[in-house]
């Protein structure tokens, strides 16, 4: 049987991994964006956003918009790599079940 | 750690869950634009012919290619595939514009004021539509945009234009702020 990805095998980091695997190659989404998407606490997601940084799979950048902090988050070439092999190997394991399970598309 | 067949499937929905969700916002967030860019050209384009009434159509010729312009520029930005946007983008607007004047060739003569009514009427049909097959807070604007205009025109002639820069115009504009947020 095979292991996906221990790392984004998690459910709020699966969620955000899924989230920002929708935006364009190099696009940002705002924190605040991201978590009502997956809909976590702030402490929670800040949490496995570092986790995910530290793998390389997200950048996180910090700035300001006007006079307002501003935290932001772009999924990396690494990450959207890591996201399809993880999405590869989740059919996999269904494939022996589900015969079309290979079918997903995990860009759309 | 191995992960089970159950495990897998339900990761699979999950994040067919979120890229479900995200598409919403995202659509939300890109929609939000132009309600704010039409709100402000309804409000302009309202209280001008509340002030001017004799140069209504000037007005609302300069009014619609400014906001036509503006709007364009705007879905172009949108994403890599801006250019495509912009095009379908048009396409639309001219549709809209269109079936408008259509509707005032077939019904014509039309008194100012039962002109004014069409665009936004046809504007809460459309929302009204796309909420019932898409996301419910289409619905919402839509009800609202045309229940408020339709209300105006009825009950509120004696201050249409007025009225209109309000229910027309003011309901776009809060409608494009409530997309934004979440």
């Amino acid at each position: 049987m095979q292991t996906p990805d221990e790392i984004i095998h998690q459910p709020v980091r699966l969620k955000v991994m899924a989230a920002m695997n929708t935006l364009d190659a190099g696009k940002w989404l705002e924190f605040v964006a991201l978590r009502a998407i997956v809909e976590a606490t702030d402490g929670n997601l800040g949490a496995h956003l570092i986790t995910l940084e530290n793998a390389g799979y997200v950048l996180v950048k910090k700035d300001f918009a006007g006079r307002k902090p501003r935290t932001r988050v772009c999924l990396s070439a690494q990450g959207r790599t890591a996201f399809s092999r993880y999405v590869m190997a989740l059919q996999a394991i269904l494939a022996p079940l589900n015969p079309d399970a290979s079918g997903f598309d995990d860009n759309q | 750690m191995t992960t089970t067949v159950e495990e897998a499937a339900q990761a699979l929905r999950e994040i067919d869950l979120i890229r479900h969700r995200a598409a919403g916002f995202q659509d939300y967030q890109a929609e939000s634009g132009q309600l704010l860019l039409w709100g402000l050209a309804y409000v302009v384009g309202f209280a001008l012919t509340a002030c001017f009434r004799d140069y209504l159509i000037p007005i609302w010729v300069v009014v619609v290619l400014v906001t036509i312009g503006v709007g364009t520029w705007m879905a172009s930005r949108t994403g890599a595939d801006g250019a495509r946007v912009a095009w379908r983008y048009l396409a639309v607007i001219g549709t809209f514009l269109l079936f408008c004047l259509a509707l005032n060739i077939v019904f014509w003569p039309l008194t100012p004021e039962q002109g004014a009514m069409l665009a936004p009427m046809l504007l809460a049909a459309l929302y009204i539509l796309r909420g019932i097959q898409l996301r419910p807070r289409y619905m919402v604007i839509g009800l609202l945009l045309g229940t408020l205009c339709l209300g105006g025109y009825i009950l509120l002639l004696p201050v249409f234009w007025p009225w209109m820069t309000l229910a027309c115009g003011g309901t776009l504009i809060v409608s494009g702020l409530w997309l934004r947020a979440l």
